[in-house]
């Protein structure tokens, strides 16, 4: 399709681009050679400044549209997106007198962290491999079991600790929520609450958001309980997700339950 | 930031705290903008409630997806408009409108003419826009005008003057040009 337009052919729809009065295919054909020609990018955005003094001056908004919008904000926690996690203060303050945003950072992690975020990781909550076979199978249940109840009575003492970052995950309706507790030396756990279990093939996945990565934390299995993990130095955000089985380096995926460490 | 100092703020440095989850920046945001967003919507939508729940998504796309907006691209109010402008130009494509707009327009067109000024005739500009309008050839306001605030695509826009399509689409493109030189000339519309 962009074939049949040259650079002159799309820089005469520019103006009536910015105003949105091309068709749907003239669209995305600009916006594919926006995305690649600054030139034209700068025009079109000249264009809507110009557009934005033709509009209505405006007087207040509408009462009443503001409250919806706020009640909205309460009802449903943002989406995790790692372009929203802001600098910290002394950056935020350089970023302020410059007056730029912070850069949009890649919802990935690169090999070289998955090391390293697979060495920092220790995950005993995970689901054991059943082997149907009598007594192994129990004994394998006895010490899952075992181990269930150790986690969960090291989380509840975690939980007491004064010195412990607490942080509150909810998905967006609500209705599934979960706690992390972690303590100053890195161990973690967290303790779900109404997560449904998944399906065959899918299982839950653990994050830590920092300001430059996405680290997995661990595979929490299909229908997770009080599991335990490791974290070292400062965490924006925790996150779960719902991926294919064995879980995944980089998750593409919006997180199914996602909470933010109060700074 | 403390909220007495959001009011002092710049635009971009509130779309920055809104990135940290600050509702109150949302607010000054909506508080600065929220008048211009809606009533764009009411001028291309006409109805009320459609106008208030563009004006409820686009800020809710600003907290949702703050680094849609890139400041060195343009100010935070051109972004919100053109926002605003392209949702309810989808709204007013969408079939049912559309259907209802072009018999809206064929029974106008066939009973008096189209009335260009009837696109603009509660249109409050400020006077230095007015008079940057006013000095644009009539071929090329009349483009912008049924092209901006009538939602109609170019094509739409020729159909209507009866003019050809490319012309329709050079009209639009070097309106908004001279518009620009003019107002930059005349102190606004400058730097974003």
């Amino acid at each position: 399709m962009s074939g049949s337009y040259s650079h002159q052919d799309i820089q005469e729809l520019l103006g009536a681009f910015a105003l949105d009065a091309v068709d749907a295919d003239e669209r995305d054909v600009i916006e594919v050679h926006l995305a690649a020609c600054p030139r034209c990018r700068a025009e079109v955005a000249g264009h809507r400044e110009t557009a934005a003094l033709l509009a209505h001056r405006g007087d207040t908004a509408p009462e009443g549209v503001w409250d919806r919008i706020a009640e909205a904000l309460d009802e449903a926690p943002p989406a995790l997106d790692l372009a929203r996690i802001a600098p910290g203060g002394d950056e935020l303050a350089e970023r302020r007198s410059a007056g730029v945003l912070p850069r949009s950072v890649p919802l990935r992690v690169a090999a070289a962290t998955m090391a390293v975020a697979a060495a920092l990781t220790l995950f005993v909550g995970v689901a054991l491999g059943r082997r149907d076979r009598g007594d192994l199978n129990r004994l394998d249940s006895a010490v899952e079991a075992m181990q269930q109840a150790g986690v969960a009575n090291a989380a509840t003492v975690a939980l007491a600790d004064p010195h412990a970052e607490q942080v509150k995950l909810a998905s967006t309706d609500g209705k599934a929520t979960a706690q992390i507790v972690r303590l100053p030396d890195g161990t973690g756990y967290l303790m779900p609450t109404g997560l449904p279990a998944l399906p065959g093939g899918r299982v839950y996945q653990l994050w830590a958001v920092r300001s430059d990565a996405k680290i997995s934390l661990g595979v929490l299995g299909a229908n997770p309980q009080v599991s335990a993990f490791r974290m070292a130095g400062p965490v924006v955000a925790y996150a779960v997700t719902d991926e294919a089985a064995g879980g995944v380096g980089a998750s593409q995926n919006q997180p199914v339950l996602v909470g933010y460490v109060k700074s | 930031m403390p909220t007495d100092d959001i009011r002092d703020t710049s635009d971009a440095i509130l779309v920055v705290a809104i990135g940290r989850y600050r509702q109150e920046a949302l607010a000054e945001a909506y508080r600065r903008h929220a008048g211009a967003v809606f009533a764009l919507a009411r001028r291309l939508l006409v109805d009320r409630a459609m106008a208030e729940e563009v004006t409820q998504e686009v800020f809710l796309r600003l907290w949702h997806r703050p680094d849609r907006f890139d400041p060195e691209r343009g100010s935070l109010r051109s972004f919100l408009l053109a926002q605003t402008h392209g949702r309810s130009v989808d709204i007013l494509r969408s079939e049912v409108s559309r259907r209802r707009r072009e018999e809206r327009d064929a029974r106008e067109t066939a009973e008096a003419g189209y009335d260009i000024e009837h696109e603009v005739v509660d249109l409050a500009v400020a006077d230095e826009v007015r008079a940057a309008m006013d000095i644009l050839p009539p071929g090329e306001r009349a483009a912008i005008e049924l092209a901006y605030f009538g939602g109609h695509t170019y094509r739409e826009v020729a159909s209507l003057l009866d003019e050809p399509e490319g012309t329709v689409k050079s009209r639009i493109r070097s309106g908004l040009r001279r518009l620009r030189t003019v107002l930059v000339d005349a102190g606004i519309g400058g730097a974003p």
